[in-house]
Order: C-alpha cells, then structure tokens, then sequence
C-alpha cells in the first residue's frame, strides 16, 4: 500500500478516535490519519494504522504493522485508550490510485464504528457521504461466498462462544449461562434452519 | 406474561430500535405490548418515540436510591406502554446495570409481549445483559458481510445464556438486491426463521424525524408492511408466566459496568 506522503496538518494524543474523526468530518478533510494507540507503546509493541479520507469521508484502512486492509485493518489499529492522531492533507488526485484497491475500502461509517464505538457518528458520517458511497460494502456475491464458507462461519460462532463463556466468567454471571451452551451452539449447519 | 424478546444485532445502525418500536405497533394489535430502551449508553428510542422531553426514565429506575416508581417512566404511545432511557452520560455512568433484572421483572408481570430494545455492543455486563433476560432474541440484519458476522456473534452471546433465536429481520434491503438467497444460506446458521426483508426506504428516515414509529407515520409504505409480516411470523409463545419471572429472579445481578 503506498499513500503520497502529505502535508502534515497537527499531531496530538487523543482520548478518543470520535473526536478526531468528527474534525476531519467537519473540515472536509482530503487526506489520511494515522492512528497510533498510545497503550501498546507501552507494552513495547508498535500498532499503527491509516485511515484516508475523501472529503472528510473515509475510504480506505490500512493497517501498517499487520499490513492487512479493509475491516480487518481497522480492528487491528481498534484499540481503545489514547492514541495518536497524525493529521495529514493530501491532493485529491494524488490519493485517487491508492484509492482503487478495492480490498482496502472501508463503508464510510466503519471507522467511527469500529475505532470509537460512535453509532450517531457513524450514522452522521453516512448521511453526509455521496449517494454511492452509502451502498457500499453491499457486494451481494461477496455476502454469499461469505455464507457458503461453512469452516470460516464456524470459527466466527466457536470464537464468539468462547468469549461469551470468559467473559461471563469476568462480569460474574457464571451462574446464568445455559448448561448446554456448548452442545446448543454448535449445531451444524443445516440443522439450525426452520 | 407471554414472551420477552431482545431485539439485537451486535453493531449499531442496523435498525434495531426502528424494528422494536414497529415490531411492537404491529403486535400491539394482539397483544399488550412493553417496549424498553434497554440500550442504555446510546439511548435512542425516546427521539424515535416522540419522548425527547420525558421526565421519568430508565436511567431514573437503575440509580441506587430511586425515587421513581417503575410505572412513572411507562408512557403510553402509539398502542404500546414504551420506557424510554435518558441520554444523559452522567445519568448511565450512575445506573446500576444489574437493576435493570427488576425494573424488567416489574413491567413483565403487567405485560404480554416484552420488546427490548438492545444495544449495540457486547464488551460490558449492561450490554448482555439484555440478552441474557430475554426469552428469544430477533436479529436484525443488513445483508453485508459485517453485518451478519455481528449477528452470528450476539447469537452465539444469546446461546452460551439459553436464550434462543426467534428469527431474523433483513432490513435496508436496497432495490437491487435480493435477499432470498442470502436469507436460505443464512437460515443454516441462524435459529428461528427469516421474518421479514424490509427495504431501504425514505419513510423510515422521515418517521424518525417527526419522532413517530415508522408504523404511525407511514403504515401504508412498503417497510411497515415488512414489519407487519414479520410480526406476524413471530410466533409468541404462551410461555408459563411464573417460569419468566423465576428466570429474572435467578438472573444474577452483576454489580456494576
Ligand atoms: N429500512 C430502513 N430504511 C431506511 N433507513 C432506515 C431503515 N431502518 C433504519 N433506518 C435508519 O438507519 C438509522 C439507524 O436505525 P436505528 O433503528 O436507530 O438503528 P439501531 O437502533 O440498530 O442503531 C436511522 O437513521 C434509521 O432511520
Ligand atoms: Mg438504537
């Protein structure tokens, strides 16, 4: 992934993504961010990841140290706590290559949503995109072959499973989960229909 | 008592709080309905509901020494009894998410249909604990990738606490797709049945803006048609009204967020 390198417009440590993402929103910005969170330094590793903007509206996400794109990306970068916010603005047609790689395309909302966890952000930063940015992430035969991938769907249910279990264990309510969560859960597929 | 539902998705945006409050206008028909903004940190039902300036709310029914009683946040709306939440940061970091159980217990007992409207997340004890309440959960679904990887998410939350699946409303369906395909493969993974497709429409926007459920504002457009059938579909069950209550009872209460 290469992003022109632009002209630096602030740099600050943030409490919140939101914060930073309505400014670009509000300022129309044509650029990128670069989001480091602050905790992982601490802890000796490095996470980084660019989030570029049309008009203050996300288009892609790149996550630098991973290198993976898209929505994936972005949860790799979606750490909370403070983190950096590296401001830049770049030429419109200067970002336009970048900005073909499909695979990295991100739904405009997905940044509020997944980096600060601002559902009304999301739904603002939607509203104010272009009528063809709002049907984006809506590939009907990528829904499908994501369907049809049984194996990737049953990793999603046995991870979400399990967290389910920790996590009920960590907020104490052990005593509510169901006997044969597990049993339940892991029906196959085509026994679960109607 | 009949059944309580979550209304969920996962992930905000969906149209969870826009399918509880038409869920509930169409059941109202048959039954006494209870609608509860049980989102807590993004409460939004009130705008949707025409309660912008509610005195009384949950937020008031969750705070240690509560003045309020429980019926002075019910106001009844549109056919239905609907329990707005505040919006007030400072009112949700004082709830004590875990007397959410009693306020829910309290409104079953003088209820048929409980519809909980839930949030949008599942990393806190106040945002499961909706599910964990309900009887049956209704996922709300866009047909994306995201979309349905969330939904298979809170199922699977829903699950581990024996909360089952109702079924799944596809909503903001576009023209130009077509959702029967994505709905039969989804079948598999999903419990219940495929209750509605609703299509993306102006209405709903508009509903929202006049602070009117899409089934007041625009009961003739194509999208409350969608809800009406998805009412229908769900199949209510005449659940033991003693077994919910004991259920709400031996729900353990976690102390704080
Ligand atoms: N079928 C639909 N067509 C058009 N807009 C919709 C539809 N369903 C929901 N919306 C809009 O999407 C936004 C999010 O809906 P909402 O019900 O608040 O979702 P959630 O409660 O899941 O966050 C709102 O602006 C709402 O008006
Ligand atoms: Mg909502």
């Amino acid at each position: 992934m290469r992003i022109p390198r632009g002209e630096l417009r602030r740099s600050r440590v943030v409490d919140d993504a939101a914060a930073v993402l309505r400014a670009v929103l509000d300022e129309e910005l044509t650029g990128y961010v670069v989001f480091e969170p602050q905790d992982a330094l601490l802890l000796g590793e490095t996470t980084r990841g660019v989030v570029t903007f049309e008009d203050g509206i996300p288009v892609l996400a790149y996550d630098t140290e991973r290198e993976v794109g898209g929505r994936d990306g972005l949860e790799g970068f979606a750490v909370t706590g403070p983190t950096r916010a590296a401001v830049h603005a770049v030429d419109a047609a200067a970002l336009a290559d970048a900005h073909e790689v499909e695979a990295f395309r991100i739904p405009p909302g997905e940044p509020a949503r997944v980096l600060a966890g601002d559902e009304r952000l999301a739904e603002q930063t939607v509203d104010a995109a272009p009528a063809a940015r709002r049907e984006e992430g809506r590939d009907q035969s990528a829904v499908e072959a994501f369907l049809d991938d049984t194996d990737a769907i049953e990793e999603i249910r046995s991870e979400a499973r399990e967290e389910a279990r920790a996590r009920a264990s960590e907020w104490g309510l052990d005593d509510v989960l169901a006997d044969d969560a597990g049993d339940s859960a892991a029906i196959e597929p085509g026994t679960d229909s109607r | 008592m009949v059944e309580a539902f979550a209304v969920a998705s996962g992930k905000g945006g969906t149209g969870k709080t826009t399918s509880t409050l038409a869920l509930g206008m169409a059941l109202a028909e048959d039954y006494d309905v209870t609608v509860i903004d049980a989102d807590t940190g993004m409460a939004n039902l009130l705008f949707h509901a025409g309660l912008d300036d509610a005195d009384v709310t949950l937020h008031d029914l969750l705070v240690d020494e509560r003045d309020a009683a429980v019926s002075d946040a019910v106001y009844e709306r549109f056919g239905m009894s609907v329990v707005p939440c505040g919006t007030s940061l400072a009112a949700f970091e004082a709830a004590d998410p875990g007397r959410l159980r009693d306020v829910v217990a309290e409104l079953a007992a003088d209820t048929d249909v409980l519809l909980l409207d839930s949030p949008a997340a599942l990393g806190s004890k106040s945002a499961v604990l909706p599910v964990v309440l309900a009887d049956r959960i209704v996922v709300v679904l866009q047909p994306t990738v995201p979309s349905l990887s969330d939904g298979l998410k809170v199922q699977e939350y829903a699950h581990s606490y024996g909360t089952d699946t109702a079924g799944v409303v596809f909503n903001r369906v576009q023209p130009d797709e077509n959702v029967d395909r994505i709905a039969e493969q989804a079948g598999r993974y999903f419990g219940g049945q495929t209750l509605a497709s609703v299509p993306e429409s102006d209405a709903v926007r508009a509903a929202r803006r006049e602070g009117k459920p899409l089934l007041a504002h625009a009961p003739d457009d194509p999208a409350a048609d969608a809800f009406r059938e998805a009412a229908a579909r769900l199949d209510v069950r005449d659940g033991d009204g003693r077994d919910v209550a004991e259920r709400f009872k031996s729900a353990v209460v976690p102390e704080r967020i």
